[in-house]
């Protein structure tokens, strides 16, 4: 028996809210490993474009650096990923 | 390479210039004083050496005055240098005061209109108040203030004022007795008033700028006349500028060269280096040339210790990714080149990354189409590597069954990337688990495959017990990953990996035999590390890092899968396959909505999809791949002469 007053959770409810974080969790996954790669570039690409400026020849080295951060949000990518499928 | 020296007497030296040129093999070593040359000095520029200089400089700028540039792409038939030298002789000075005429004519023209529009921005706001520019000045007892101010302010002073309004705050003129100035300015001041210089014009402001536009339009079409007029000499002398320019700069640099050569009162001495295949070609030449009457010796050369100058020698297929190794760094003389790898990996990569026939059928197209305006020598390597990468990049859209991000009529053949995105969700998702793994195997093989390079290549140019070190500890770092592999398969099973959990019973610390196996190679691993340099046992949680780090593959692939659906489900599924069910003149501006989002959509997925695509593959090269075995930092072989292009030999 359920008392009264008592919200009623059915099972199709609970799998329901389940998937739901699951969403929020993979769209934390994103987000906050984006903002980490973004933070971590901000420092890497505003070097980068100096470094570029005083010698064209640095274009492919400054680029290797600034692309290095993107690991991060590649795993949060793929943690997102593994909870959505 | 070789390293050849080259001595003869100085009479000899402008012929042996002049061949070494024409066959583009030589790659000079600068004569810097060394110490086994004492008694020799610099030698000095050939005869005619200033005057090339003097004409050349004279065609650089005429080509900067027409904006003429070459972009590496011959035009018409080459001409023949005698033919050109008249040409240059004839045609030049007139040319060059034409066009240095015109220019300064240009510049004039547009100090002028620069100042007609300052004058036309000050006198405009006079315009609004509607008063003579000539009442503004010339008073003694009274004095004018004008200028821009927020809104009409009222002064405790006598004065009289104008005052309009506009969108941009208003503007207001005041006159006041000489007496009162300070306290009126001071009000006007705190009501946020800037003043404005007060033009030096008569009769009427709206007059004036009349005058001035009329004046700016007229100097507006000379100047294009003036353009028109280049743009003109432009098409009929490009190519003859841009002939005399690699004439002379051919000129200038055969005559130059003796300055990097050590000579003495009578002789000379040149030192480079030559592909080794080659040697023969340049001996004879140059003996042909002098008649014998030189001296070329094949010197000794020690390939660990000097700088050897180092040109590709690779398969054409691999030619274009000979850009990407020189953006990273030109491969050392001794190491493995591993350009030939990249070249197959490569395409391989982006294909996984961005399987769609669609897209890869629009960047096929688009690397044909680019050439026509990107003509450089870089550009076209880039485009070649563009067309390989799209290439693959179809053929895995056949093989997970992609066309702009829809199915085609068959099931993926392998790995399924369909996402169940809007209401026709059907079938069982991406099966992005699996992928995964395929793609953490691809990190496991390529980075393994780094390493047995390092070994060969630390075999190949180490010495001594430094040799032995750096091969156990390289093998070290293989040991700790797959020993690491092995203690992980030994817990947990996980698809397409092998599963060591069932073997044998438990021996020690809760772990199977084959864990065990796993541990004894990771403390292998370690010791074999830090024998070499401790500090490097730091770096061990890079194995995993890097490893993980091949999962952008699948990553990237999906999330750009992602867009290209979820743009067909916003464009087809809410905008235009609802509206065609019910045909109303809402419904046709909705169709056009939906197309432009699918357009946009795809067009901004196709630029993501270039930029994931390659970016991330060439960075798994450069980040994860190179490192474990690439040393770089080889010379670039630069032979002395000049792909001729415009002109042709004497």
């Amino acid at each position: 028996m359920v008392d009264v007053g008592t919200a009623v959770m059915t099972v199709e409810m609970i799998q329901a809210s389940q998937v739901g974080l699951k969403a929020v969790g993979a769209g934390l996954a994103v987000g906050l490993t984006g903002v980490g790669t973004g933070l971590a570039e901000m420092g890497i690409g505003a070097a980068a474009v100096g470094a570029t400026a005083e010698n064209r020849d640095m274009f492919g080295l400054a680029l290797i650096f600034t692309v290095i951060p993107e690991t991060i949000v590649i795993f949060g990518l793929v943690v997102a990923l593994l909870l959505l499928f | 390479m070789s390293r050849l020296l080259i001595a003869g007497t100085k009479e000899q030296m402008g012929a042996v210039i002049a061949e070494l040129y024409r066959h583009r093999l030589f790659h000079i070593e600068d004569f810097v004083g060394q110490e086994e040359y004492s008694g020799f000095r610099l030698g000095m520029p050939l005869e005619g050496a200033t005057e090339a200089s003097n004409d050349l400089i004279t065609i650089r700028a005429a080509t900067n005055a027409f904006g003429i540039q070459g972009d590496g792409t011959p035009r018409g038939r080459p001409i023949s240098a005698a033919e050109l030298r008249r040409q240059i002789q004839t045609e030049l000075p007139g040319l060059d005061a034409q066009a240095d005429e015109l220019v300064t004519r240009r510049t004039r023209l547009e100090t002028r209109a620069k100042d007609l529009e300052t004058r036309i921005a000050e006198i405009e706001p006079f315009a609004a108040l509607g008063i003579d520019l000539d009442l503004y000045r010339g008073y003694e007892s009274i004095a004018v203030l004008a200028g821009h101010i927020p809104a009409d302010v009222a002064i405790a002073a006598p004065h009289e004022k104008v005052f309009s309004s506009g969108k941009r705050g208003g503007f207001i003129a005041v006159f006041t007795p000489v007496t009162e100035r300070d306290a009126v300015e001071r009000q006007l001041l705190d009501a946020g008033f800037v003043a404005a210089r007060i033009p030096d014009e008569t009769g009427s402001p709206a007059d004036a700028i009349a005058r001035y536009r009329a004046e700016l339009e007229s100097i507006g079409k000379e100047i294009e006349g003036i353009n028109r007029q280049l743009a003109n000499l432009k098409e009929i002398h490009a190519s003859f500028l841009l002939a005399a320019d690699e004439l002379l700069t051919a000129e200038v640099e055969q005559a130059e060269a003796p300055l990097r050569f050590a000579v003495t009162d009578l002789a000379f001495v040149a030192e480079g280096w030559v592909p080794t295949s080659e040697v023969p070609t340049v001996r004879e030449a140059l003996e042909r040339v002098t008649n014998g009457r030189i001296h070329i010796e094949e010197l000794e050369v020690d390939y660990d210790h000097e700088v050897v100058p180092v040109e590709y020698n690779n398969p054409s297929f691999a030619h274009p990714t000979e850009l990407f190794m020189d953006v990273y760094s030109r491969p050392n003389y001794r190491e493995i080149d591993p350009t030939l790898l990249v070249s197959i990996v490569f395409p391989i990569f982006f294909g996984i990354i961005l399987g769609d026939v669609g897209y890869g059928l629009v960047l096929l197209a688009l690397s044909f189409l680019a050439r026509r305006f990107f003509g450089s020598e870089g550009w076209t390597l880039l485009l070649d590597n563009l067309r390989n990468a799209s290439v693959s990049s179809i053929i895995f859209g056949l093989v997970y069954s992609e066309f702009f991000g829809f199915a085609l009529p068959w099931r993926p053949l392998v790995f399924s990337r369909h996402l169940n995105i809007g209401g026709e969700a059907h079938g069982h998702g991406p099966d992005a688990a699996s992928m995964l793994i395929i793609a953490i195997w691809i990190g496991i093989l390529h980075i393994t495959l780094g390493r047995v390079i390092s070994i060969v290549n630390h075999s190949r140019m180490s010495h001594g017990s430094h040799r032995t070190k750096a091969i156990i500890a390289q093998t070290g770092w293989l040991a700790f990953m797959w020993g690491l592999l092995i203690v992980i398969w030994s817990i947990f099973p996980i698809p397409f990996m092998p599963d060591l959990t069932k073997l044998g019973g438990v021996v020690a610390l809760g772990l199977g035999p084959a864990g065990i196996a796993g541990i004894v190679l990771i403390l292998y691993g370690v010791i074999a590390i830090a024998q070499e340099n401790a500090l490097e046992v730091v770096e061990l949680p890079t194995i995993v890092s890097h490893v993980l780090s091949y999962a952008r593959l699948v990553a990237v692939g999906l999330s750009s899968v992602a867009i290209a659906m979820v743009v067909n489900y916003i464009a087809l599924g809410m905008f235009i396959n609802p509206s065609l069910e019910n045909l109303t003149p809402v419904g046709i501006v909705l169709i056009v909505v939906g197309i432009v989002v699918l357009l946009f959509g795809h067009v901004l997925n196709t630029a993501l999809g270039i930029l994931g695509g390659g970016l991330h593959s060439i960075r798994l090269h450069y980040v994860e791949f190179f490192t474990k075995f690439y040393k770089g930092g080889g010379l670039k072989y630069h032979p002395f002469g000049m792909k001729r292009l415009y002109t042709t030999e004497e």
